[in-house]
C-alpha cells in the first residue's frame, strides 16, 4: 500500500513514527474532508487525502478572504452598535 | 509517547463558536478605534486579521499552528495592540503575567527556531532512498511539502504533528467561516 511507511526509515530520527498511528491519522483527516466522506470507498489512499486536504484548507482560505470582503462592504463603520446587533442575532440562531 | 493525548481536542463546537465571536468582535473595536476613516480594503483587512488573530487564540497556546500565527502576527508592528487586546482577554487565569503577548511571541520564536534546528538535523539523516516504493513516498512527500505550506508553522513539524495540527486546523478553519458567514447574513439582514 502506498500509504505505508516503513518504520526503519524514520529510525535514526528521535520518535519512532508507527503505520498505524498514520494509518489512524489519515482516515480522521479523511472523515473531515467532504470530498471524501461523501464518497466513501474502503480504500482511500494516503495521496488523495493529502491532496484534498490542500485543496480543502485552499478553498477555506478563499472563504475567509471573501467573506472579509463581504464584510468589510457591510460593515460601514467596524463600531460597537451594529456589530453587537448582528452578534446578538447571530448567536440566537 | 502517544501524541495526540497531549493536545486537547474534545472541545464542544459552540462554545468554541462564541469563544472565537467574543474575541474576534474585540480585535474589530480595538481597530476601529485606531484608524477612523478606513478604506473598504483596510477595513477587510483589519476583518481578516482579527479573525485569523481570534481564531488562533481561542486555542490558547495548545496548537504549533495557533501559536505560529500569533507569533507571525506579532512582527507586524502597527497591529500589536490588537494582538494584544485579543490575548489580553485570556489573561484570566492567575498564573499569567501581564506581559502575555509578547512574552508568548518571544517563546514561541524560540520554539520556533529550536524546531527549525531539529528539524534540519533530521532532514540530513534521511538521506537515504533506494526502495523501489520511494516513487510513491516521494509523491506523498510532495504533497506534505504543500500541505506544510498551507499550515502556519507547518514546515518545523513532522507527519504526526502536521497531520494532527491540519486536524485542528481544518476545524478552528471552519468555526471561522461559519462564524463569519452568520454575522455577513445577519448584518444584511439587518440593513434591510
Amino acid at each position: 500500500m502506498s500509504n505505508r511507511r516503513s518504520s526503519r526509515q524514520s529510525g535514526g530520527g528521535v520518535s519512532r513514527i508507527s503505520d498505524d498511528q498514520i494509518i489512524e491519522l489519515v482516515s480522521k483527516l479523511g472523515q473531515l474532508l467532504p470530498e471524501i466522506r461523501n464518497s466513501r470507498s474502503d480504500k482511500v489512499s494516503a495521496s488523495k487525502v493529502l491532496q484534498e486536504t490542500c485543496n480543502y484548507v485552499r478553498s477555506l482560505h478563499k472563504e475567509v478572504d471573501d467573506l472579509s470582503d463581504r464584510l468589510s462592504q457591510v460593515l460601514a463603520t467596524i463600531d460597537a452598535d451594529s456589530a453587537e446587533a448582528a452578534i446578538i442575532r447571530s448567536l440566537l440562531k | 509517547m502517544p501524541l495526540s493525548s497531549l493536545k486537547p481536542k474534545m472541545r464542544p463546537h459552540s462554545s468554541l463558536k462564541q469563544e472565537f465571536l467574543k474575541k474576534w468582535i474585540m480585535g474589530l473595536q480595538r481597530c476601529s478605534f485606531s484608524k477612523k476613516n478606513m478604506s473598504i480594503l483596510e477595513r477587510k483587512k483589519a476583518i481578516k486579521f482579527s479573525a485569523d488573530i481570534a481564531m488562533a487564540s481561542a486555542r490558547n497556546g495548545t496548537t504549533c499552528w495557533s501559536r505560529s500565527l500569533i507569533s507571525n502576527a506579532s512582527k507586524e508592528g502597527s497591529d500589536i495592540h490588537v494582538v494584544e487586546q485579543i490575548l489580553g482577554s485570556e489573561s484570566d487565569r492567575p498564573a499569567v503575567e501581564n506581559k502575555v503577548p509578547t512574552r508568548r511571541a518571544s517563546v514561541c520564536k524560540k520554539i520556533v527556531k529550536r524546531s527549525c534546528r531539529i528539524r534540519r538535523r533530521r532532514r540530513r539523516r534521511k538521506c537515504v532512498a533506494s526502495a523501489p516504493s520511494s516513487i510513491a513516498k516521494h509523491l506523498v512527500r510532495k504533497r506534505r511539502e504543500v500541505l506544510k505550506s498551507l499550515i502556519p508553522g507547518g514546515e518545523f513539524m513532522n507527519e504526526i504533528c502536521l497531520i494532527e495540527e491540519t486536524l485542528d486546523y481544518i476545524t478552528s478553519l471552519r468555526v471561522q467561516v461559519d462564524v463569519m458567514r452568520s454575522l455577513a447574513s445577519a448584518s444584511v439582514r439587518a440593513s434591510e
